[in-house]
Parts: structure tokens; sequence; C-alpha cells
């Protein structure tokens, strides 16, 4: 089971990863929460691998792939965006408030974009926690 | 049997002050299958290397986790040396402890370090070796299409050696839609003649694609001639059906289109036709031209509007004014050629909105708002040169769903990547050229002819093709022959195929897949394993996390 | 094939609120095709409800199978020890599936997590769409095999209703054709349009007496 507070992010490999790599190059900081799990394209993430990450205690799950129309097989990205929004409502289902799925279009050069991604969801799950 | 992993960690110069690399160290080696865990400073060197397979080969290691720097900067290096080592270059799995750990948070990190290098052990567990194989492919090209690109393509491929066949569906080649290079001066019949002449290069008139088949530097296209169908294998398919334009004479246009012929309301194509038959005595004495008011992006009216509006100056010696809002100067020589239409005596009226154009006394009138003067500018023509905007030809929509290739919103073909793959389509091995995917401007037809050739040529010149053996699989007797994998493969990489037992199956072709994994998310029975991100390999990585 | 569409989740936490231990069984037949209960499905319901169970500190024990059909006994038999294992199951099939398979594991509850909805196909890949109603007294030679019963919202034999909307939309439903204008299409193409003026008397209701026995020939 994971410690509490991580974030799961599936980082495509032409966009999310590169971003995070390049972040680090810049030696720009952001939460140490944060695990990255490198896909081919977002739309290799499926349903059940964001579920799973709930399932093991995931706070949070981000799925970063490519800026709209920039995918490079086409619809991986929209597929991705589509999956996230389907897990986040099967959360709110079954009542779960406070955890979220959510997804972030990214250049593989925008490293600032990466940390603004998980700084903005630590927050919000402080927010989601302080809420109640 | 039990996994004997060999885990390497490198601190890389000493380059992550914040990771206590001991401590790392030995909380690997406790770890299920671990055999021997070793640190460096230099796995990625030489030394490095050679000390890595000696490494291997003596621990008899099967499989190795490297914990070091980003995959995307040596991950190649490591996988060759794998191979060197004896073992499938596959069996690899990297934890990025400098860029996404060390470099990128403040303070101690040797713990999410040590997250990163449990996940990247989860998952080389599972791990299974894909073999590399060489196709073989054809040299062979196809161009469909016979006009300017078409045969600039043909040339210049037939130049670096590729035998190329091109498919005009006329009777006669060049006499379909192409890109209008005459409005830039430049000679159909000459490029027709060299590719009548070219040895290498194959002319079928009267053509058409039925269907088409396969995978890069292995496709079949059925092609039908004069009735009769015949299939014939191809390396690459260039597809450079050009475009067609239809006349415009404003946005608002307020006259019917017979009206406005007798008016003297012409194409550009039109006025050069014009040029050659009219002489001095039948010459229209006031010639207005409009440029960007309907299309603001056409660089090809700009660069024939200001050749044109020259060449009525020199063979007429007309009245000429240009109306427009802007003259968009940025393809290479229009800039000179703009000034050489001021300094010929062409009056260029700006305005800020459309300009009425009417049918008065039989001649055709425009009137708009001239920006600099402030005031109306209202001329009456002899002769208007309205403009035209461009519109892909039936035959790109018909090919396009032949080839599973996307349109974009205008209807030409939608490159894959504006910058970096400009003239790919999403099916690897066609490509387009030219007025198609919605160039015009004869500089960038030019440019798209030298990189489609480049592209060919890389893909082809080597004689053959390097492949991942069912990287990415099909299981046929978890297929439920749903389509649902054909459907969405992005490359068209995926067929239906008659399996052994008489069933159907998915089945995808090892050289036009492009990895990505869509097909193996999206498959409703979880039939397709996708080697390196299989579900349990991604699960092992979240089960890892501490 | 037989359409399927998962349940709202409440219904189906309802169903199973007094067990603990669920055997969450899916069917690799229609409704893996059709999205709604295969081995996928199966995945993502048992995930959701085990999340479900630990947020309210309820613990669900879920065990996952999938059988290549539910509605064939022999199928069933390699469920036998996890049914045993278990309080309830809960199954992704379709209704024939689901009796199937509470009529071989009589003692154990089983219920449905999906509601079957049609018979069809898809238009595109994700997008089902009705093609047949089952009504065992087919008409589609009449129609240029456009079904009126389950294609046309008010089930017409002698259409159109006259409130066809422009484009060709029906009346009730804007966003789908009227299924009339596609039947006059089909025939005009194969030259077959005095089919139109053809009376087709009210379609018998009872063609298939409920519960439908089918007694094929003898090979």
């Amino acid at each position: 089971m994971m410690m509490d507070g991580i974030i799961v992010a599936f980082c495509c490999e032409r966009s999310g990863y590169p971003a995070a790599d390049l972040a680090g190059r810049l030696r720009l900081h952001y939460p140490e929460n944060l695990r990255v799990i490198r896909v081919p394209c977002a739309g290799r993430v499926d349903v059940i691998h964001i579920m799973k990450a709930f399932e093991m205690g995931a706070s949070a799950v981000v799925v970063l792939g490519c800026e709209e129309g920039a995918c490079h097989h086409m619809t991986g990205n929209t597929r991705a965006r589509e999956r996230v929004r389907y897990c986040d409502t099967m959360l709110r289902e079954v009542g779960i408030e406070k955890r979220t799925a959510v997804m972030v279009n990214i250049s593989p050069n925008a490293p600032h974009k990466f940390v603004t991604a998980a700084v903005e969801t630590s927050k919000i799950l402080e927010d989601l926690r302080e809420a109640r | 049997m039990e996994a004997r992993i060999g885990v390497l960690i490198c601190d890389c110069g000493q380059g992550m002050q914040n990771i206590d690399f001991g401590a790392l160290a030995r909380q690997a080696a406790d770890l299920p299958g671990v055999t021997s865990v070793n640190l460096s400073s230099d796995l990625c060197l030489d030394e490095g290397t050679k000390k890595m397979v000696s490494l291997i080969k003596d621990e008899n290691l099967d499989r190795v986790v490297i914990a070091a720097c980003s995959p995307d900067m040596k991950e190649h290096i490591f996988r060759d040396m794998l191979e060197k080592a004896g073992l499938n270059g596959n069996l690899l799995s990297m934890a990025n402890i400098r860029e996404q750990c060390s470099w990128a948070h403040d303070g101690e990190v040797t713990d999410k370090a040590a997250d990163l290098l449990r996940m990247a052990i989860g998952r080389v567990r599972l791990l299974r070796p894909v073999e590399h194989r060489e196709f073989p492919v054809s040299t062979e090209v196809l161009v469909v299409g016979g006009g300017f690109s078409a045969i600039s393509t043909a040339l210049r491929l037939s130049g670096v050696g590729l035998r190329t066949t091109v498919l005009e569906s006329e009777p006669v080649l060049g006499e379909g839609a192409g890109e209008k290079e005459d409005l830039h001066g430049l000679d159909r019949g000459s490029m027709i003649a060299a590719a009548e002449r070219d040895g290498n290069i194959d002319i079928l008139t009267c053509a058409r694609i039925a269907s088409v088949e396969g995978a890069p530097g292995d496709f079949t296209v059925t092609m039908r001639t004069d009735g009769t169908e015949t299939a014939r294998k191809f390396g690459a398919i260039v597809l450079a059906t050009g475009f067609r334009t239809e006349l415009t004479p404003g946005p608002d246009a307020l006259i019917d289109a017979r009206e406005l012929c007798s008016a003297g309301v012409v194409s550009q194509e039109q006025l050069l036709g014009m040029l050659s038959n009219l002489g001095l005595e039948a010459r229209p004495a006031i010639v207005g031209f409009l440029l960007d008011l309907a299309d603001e992006n056409s660089r090809f009216t700009t660069l024939a509007t200001l050749n044109n509006a020259l060449a009525v100056k020199s063979r007429w010696g007309s009245e000429v004014y240009v109306f427009c809002k802007d003259v968009k100067v940025d393809s290479e020589g229009t800039e000179r050629l703009y000034r050489e239409t001021r300094e010929c005596g062409v009056v260029f009226l700006k305005c800020d909105s459309a300009p009425e154009v009417t049918v008065d006394n039989g001649k055709v009138r425009v009137e708009a708002r001239d920006v600099f003067l402030g005031d109306d500018a209202a001329i009456t023509c002899d002769l208007l040169v309205a403009e035209e905007l461009p519109f892909p030809v039936q035959e790109t929509e018909v090919l396009g769903s032949m080839f599973g290739v996307r349109l974009d919103s205008g209807g030409f073909y939608q490159d894959e990547n504006v910058h970096l793959y400009p003239v790919d389509s999403e099916r690897k091995g066609v490509f387009f050229v030219g007025g198609c995917r919605g160039n015009w401007d004869i500089v960038r037809v030019l440019t798209d002819v030298s990189s489609v050739v480049t592209s060919v040529c890389g893909l082809l010149c080597p004689g053959s093709i390097q492949v991942d053996v069912e990287k990415v699989r099909v299981d046929p007797q978890k297929c439920v022959a749903c389509l649902t994998c054909i459907r969405v493969c992005p490359h068209s990489a995926i067929q239906l195929v008659r399996v052994d037992s008489g069933r159907d199956a998915a089945v995808i072709s090892d050289l036009a897949c492009d990895a990505c994994g869509v097909c193996a998310a999206i498959c409703p029975a979880k039939a397709i394993e996708f080697e390196g991100y299989r579900d349990d390999e991604i699960l092992a990585q979240i089960e890892a996390v501490g | 094939m037989i359409i399927a569409e998962r349940k709202p989740m409440e219904e189906i936490r309802r169903e199973i609120a007094p067990y603990k231990k669920i055997l969450v069984a899916g069917c690799g037949t229609c409704v893996t095709v059709c999205w709604a209960g295969g081995e996928k499905e199966v995945g993502i319901l048992a995930s959701q409800l085990r999340l479900a169970g630990s947020s309210e500190g309820k613990e669900v024990v879920t065990l996952e199978a999938t059988v290549e059909r539910q509605c064939e006994k022999e199928m069933l038999a390699e469920l036998r020890d996890k049914v045993e294992g278990v309080d309830a199951v809960l199954s992704l099939a379709c209704g024939a599936g689901v009796q199937t398979m509470a009529g071989f594991f009589e003692d154990k509850p089983v219920f449905p997590a999906v509601n079957t909805t049609f018979i069809g196909m898809p238009e595109k890949e994700g997008l089902w769409v009705e093609m047949c109603g089952a009504c065992g007294d087919c008409y589609l030679d009449r129609t240029g095999g456009v079904c009126p019963v389950v294609r046309c919202a008010k089930g017409l034999l002698n259409g159109p209703c006259g409130g066809t909307r422009k484009g060709g939309k029906c009346e009730i439903n804007p966003d789908e054709d009227c299924a009339w204008v596609v039947i006059y299409r089909r025939l005009e193409k194969q030259g077959r349009l005095d089919l139109m003026r053809e009376y087709c008397a009210p379609k018998n209701a009872r063609a298939v007496k409920r519960p439908g026995r089918i007694h094929a020939a003898k090979a």
C-alpha cells in the first residue's frame, strides 16, 4: 500500500516524460510525492490502471499526454482524457470525495507546466481533505 | 525459475549528492530475485559498460535494472550492452533517479529513489525478450497524381535510384489537378517530357487505385486500368493529387455567375490564357485584382497576382489596380516581386473591409475604402481577376478513406506534425506532397518534394527495415473479433485474418505497428499483449510504490 | 448481437449490499464485444466495489472470472469452486446468461450488473444502435432491410407518419433518421418502390409465444 499523499503520474514518452526530465535538468523543484510511470502514449493508460492505483492507496492519479491535436498516435490523448473523466466519475459514484483523477495536456518542452501540474494536484488534495 | 536480476546503480560522476547510494544499494540487495547490486560512477562510458558486460556474464544474470539518468539519455546504449552480454536488449528496466528524483527535489531523496528502484525491479521480473528481424522491402515507389508535385517527386526519386510508378487518372499525364505551377512561370511540358524519357519512371494513365493493403516496405496496391485490375507491390506511396480552386468575386457576391462572366470577371488561369491570345488591340484598359479579401492565408494567390500584374503591365500596359487587405510577402522572393510590381506602376489599394463588387453598364465595378486615402475608391474595370479559394479534389477524400489517413478541417491531408513530420501521414510509408496537403505556394511545394524524397529514401534505400517481432501481439484464442482494435489503430496496422481453427482474429503487422498501445488498452477481451507495457508490467510498478 | 449497458451504480450496490464475498462474473461473447461485461469490465467493476467497500469501512471481497458464454451450462462448470466460496454472484452477462447462471447455481443469489437493452450492431467503434426487436415475424423483405418496428419511434408498418422533420429526421427523436425515409431511399435505389404502395397488415404481436421455445430440426 502506498504512503498517504502519493500522486501516481502516468507520463507519455513524447510529452509528460520529457517535460518532467527537463524540469529536473533545470532544477525546477516540485513535491516529492510524485511517482512517474512511463507509457508510450497516454492512450495506453486504461481505466483499470487508474483504478488499481487508487486501490493501492494513491491519493491522486494524473495522466500526462500531448496537447490536443498533437498526439503522434492521433487520438491517444483524447481517449486518455475520456478514461480519466470516467474514473473520476466512478470514484464519486461510490462516494469517494477526497481523491481525484486528472488529465493534463502538455508539450515535451514545457517543464514549468509539469511543475505546475504537480504542485496544483498536491494543492487540490489538500483542499479536498480540508473540505469537511 | 527464480529470476537473476542485476541492479546497477550509477551516481553519474557523483552528480547526485542528495541520495545515500550505500543505503540504496542495501535496500536493493534485500529484494527477492536480486542477485547482484553494483555501484558505479560512469556506467554509460566505455569503462563502465565493459565492466557491466563482464558482470552480467560472470554472475549469469538474466535481466538488468539500471538506476541512473533518464532512459531518454542512454537507454539505447544500455540495451546494446545487454545484447553484447548475450541478453535480449528488452530485458532492461530503468529507474530515473536523476532528472526525476535527485535533481527535481530539495533535500534528501533516498526514500523516493528506493521507491523508483523497487518499481523498476517489480517491472523487470515480468519482462519478456523481444526479437528483432530485418524485413526486406520493395524499393518501388508509387506516386498517385500527375501534376507538378507528382512529377517533381517522381523525377527526384528516380534521381536517387528508386523505381517510381506515376498513377495518372486522366488519359494524358498532367491533365488533371496539380499545383498551378504555370502561374509561377514554371513549365509543365518540359517536366512531363523529362518524366516520359526517364527509364526509372513508369507512367500509367487512365489508372485508379481499387484497394491498398499492407505495411511500409510491403504495400500491395490493386490498380484499375482500362477495366483490368492488377496488383503490384510497393515500398512507399506518395499521394500528390493536387488541389482545385473556385472563383469568388468577393465575400458578399452581389451578382450571379453568368453576369460575372460577361462582365469580365476571370480567374488567374483565364487571365494567363488571355495574355497569350489577346493582342494590344483587344487589350483591357483597366485591370483589377482582388487579393486576400476572402482568404487571408493564400500564398498561392499572392504570388499569382504579383506575377500576373507584372505580366499585364509588360504585355498590355494597362492600368492595374490591386485591392487587398495586406500583401503577405513571407514566401521566398515575394518581397522583391512586390517591390518590382509597385515600381512598375501597379496601384495597391489597401482596404480595411471587403469591397463592393457590382456590375455597372455591363462592366464590373469595385468600390472600397482605401485606408491611406481615408476615402472610397471606385474603379470600373474592363477585367477583374477575382480571388480563388483552394479546395481539395474529390480524389483526396476517396483516397483518404481507402488509405485510412486523416483529412484536416479544410478537407486536405492532415500531416502528422507540421514541424517534425510535415509530409508523413499517420500510416507509415504513406506520404503526401503539395496541393493535396494544403500547400499551394510553389516554394513550399518544392520543399515538400525534397522532404518526401528524403523520407522515402530513408525508408527504402537501405533495402530492409528492422522491426521488433511481435512486440504488440493479439492472442488469437482470446480475440473475439469485435474489430475494435482494427477500427481504432491510428496506423492501420491491424487486420482481420482467418486463423487455423477456421475463426477470424485480429493480427498486428510488425512493420506497420508504431507501438503506441492504444489497441492494448481498448481491447475488451484483454487479448492484446504489449511487451514492456503489459497490464501486469504496469500494475507491478503501481504495486511497488511504498 | 445482444447489447447491454451497465446498471447505475446505486442499483448494483443495493443488490449486493447484504453480501460480503462476491464473484464478479463476465461473459466473453456479446457483452465483451459491446464493452459492457467482458473481462475488462469485470476488472473495473470489481475494483470499484473494493474501493467503495474500503472507503466506507465495509470490506468487500471480490473474485473475478469470465467464461466464454454464460448462457451455456457446460461452460459454467469451471466456476463451481469459485461460486462455492462466495456469498453471491454479480453477473455482467445479458439476461440469458444471468438466468442460466442462476439456474445452474440455484442455491446462490445471482444478480444482474447490466441491463440487456437490444439486439444491435456497432455504427462505429463504441456506438451501438438497435436493429432488431426479436418480434418473431420478420418483415425485412418488405422494407429493403430496414426494420420499422424498432427503428421507427412509433413502430409504424405503413409509414411515414407525416411528421418527418427537415433532413429526414424523426419527429419524436430529432437526432435519429426517420426510418421510413431510410426505407424509401433503400427501395428507390433498388427500384422496388412499388412495395411502398403495398399494405402491410398489423403484426401478430404473439408471433412468439412467451416463453419462447424453438425446436430446431434434427441434424
